[in-house]
């Protein structure tokens, strides 16, 4: 499985969660949907803390950079 | 008339009368004309045949004697005070005798700051009909201009006031400065080439500054030649002449009029400082945003989470009361209630019994109760 981008991730698993929601899956099926569930779930977090680290270095860099007036 | 001249040899010499008889005549032909100038040493005496005044260019000092009949001059009343401006109508002429030259007027006419007023404000009144001083055409001027023209007077304190403005809000602004004549007759057509060389450098604005002055000094500001060159010059003018209360045509003509040349320089340039604090605020507002950004969808990923992990739990909830459901549904189908109620489950070998036809007296079966059983003989069927 190719690592979906961050939008891709989270709306798919907005979509698992509204399907195991709905109660209508079959067990073994429901089960599978929460372990890609839970597999989408890192994805994206990991594509905000990549993207929180980028802020804060950024924000660093900006801060460092600024003349002395 | 024909001038005589005495012959030595080979050289021809003329009297001095004959001479000044002859330039006198070449100077009769010039023509009657209106000449401008200040009115000093005025001498009118009673026994004169005429009254005899100097008038003097208030720009350059050049003077030129005037003579006038005095029936003339009392004729018209004028009262003229020394150094008052007047325009004299008459001809030039040498009064041979002795050899003086002198403007003989026929008429004058007092110019003063009123008769001065009238004349600039016909000239405004034509540029403004040609549209000169129009709103429409009035351009802005450039955010952070990449070269600065500034025509101004030779080591005038407008001059520093400008550069000091400028310099003060923005240090890195160019500037190129054309120095002309800002006052006297030939200010006008100076500053007009100034205008001009200065555009070839290539500026993106041009300041046009003088300090105060007085109403003369300042007259050079409205020339027609001068306005006119402000109007079409290719880049936007900042007009910074006199005080406030001057408003002389080149300010009506510029694209932005500055009560001050300080004031136009600070019109020509961004502070730079103030940039500064509005690219950081811009910056701070950016950083705001991507942090914001990134912590809604963290809240929405964390929030989706919670629901993920909760979700499986509640399906087995869900499958489990399903169960307990169909479990009990099958309780109340099963016979063990039946026999609850007292009922009994008769078995024989083939199975159970519904029938008395299936049995013959002394046939073994099994009876099943509520609790317990027991096996039994048939004695008899029915």
């Amino acid at each position: 499985m190719s690592t979906p981008g961050f939008e891709e991730a989270q709306k798919e698993l907005e979509q698992i969660v509204e399907r195991l929601e709905h109660g209508r899956a079959p067990l073994d099926e429901a089960l599978a949907l929460w372990e890609r569930g839970e597999q989408l779930y890192r994805v994206c977090r990991e594509r905000l803390d990549s993207a929180q680290g980028r802020i804060e270095e950024l924000a660093k860099r900006v801060e460092d950079s600024r003349p002395a007036r | 008339m024909k001038v005589e001249a005495l012959t030595y040899g080979d050289r021809k010499v003329y009297s001095v009368g004959a001479f000044n008889r002859g330039v006198a005549d070449w100077i009769a032909r010039l023509p009657t004309i209106w000449i401008e100038g200040e009115v000093t040493e005025l001498r009118r005496h009673a026994g004169w045949a005429n009254v005899f005044f100097t008038l003097k260019d208030p720009a350059d000092g050049a003077c030129l004697p005037v003579s006038i009949p005095r029936g003339q001059f009392d004729a018209l009343r004028l009262d003229l005070l020394d150094g008052e401006r007047a325009h004299v109508y008459g001809r030039p002429e040498l009064f041979a005798a002795k050899g003086d030259f002198k403007l003989r007027a026929l008429t004058i006419e007092r110019f003063g700051e009123g008769d001065h007023l009238a004349a600039l404000e016909r000239l405004k009144r034509k540029l403004a009909q040609e549209g000169l001083f129009a709103a429409a055409r009035k351009r802005p001027l450039p955010f952070l201009p990449r070269k600065i023209g500034l025509v101004t007077g030779n080591d005038a304190a407008a001059k520093r006031d400008v550069i000091t403005a400028v310099t003060t809000r923005f240090p890195a602004a160019q500037l190129v400065v054309a120095e002309a004549y800002v006052q006297g007759p030939r200010a006008a057509a100076a500053m007009v080439a100034a205008l001009k060389d200065i555009c070839v450098e290539q500026v993106d604005v041009v300041i046009l500054a003088r300090g105060g002055g007085s109403f003369d000094d300042l007259l050079p500001f409205s020339d027609e030649r001068l306005v006119r060159a402000v109007a079409a010059c290719p880049v936007p003018v900042v007009s910074a002449v006199g005080h406030e209360q001057d408003t002389p045509l080149c300010d009506l003509a510029a694209d932005v009029r500055a009560s001050t040349p300080t004031a136009a320089g600070r019109l020509v340039v961004p502070d730079l400082g103030e940039l500064f604090v509005r690219l950081d605020a811009a910056r701070a507002a950016l950083e705001r945003g991507a942090r914001r950004a990134l912590e809604r969808e963290q809240a929405r990923v964390d929030a989706l989470h919670v629901r993920l992990r909760a979700a499986p739990l509640l399906l087995v909830e869900r499958k489990r009361a399903a169960l307990e459901n169909a479990t009990a549904r099958l309780r109340v189908l099963s016979p063990s209630s039946t026999l609850a109620r007292g009922y009994a489950i008769v078995r024989a070998d083939d199975g159970i019994v519904r029938s008395s036809a299936e049995l013959s007296p002394g046939a073994h079966v099994d009876v099943q109760l509520a609790e317990g059983g027991f096996g039994a003989r048939v004695e008899e069927t029915r």
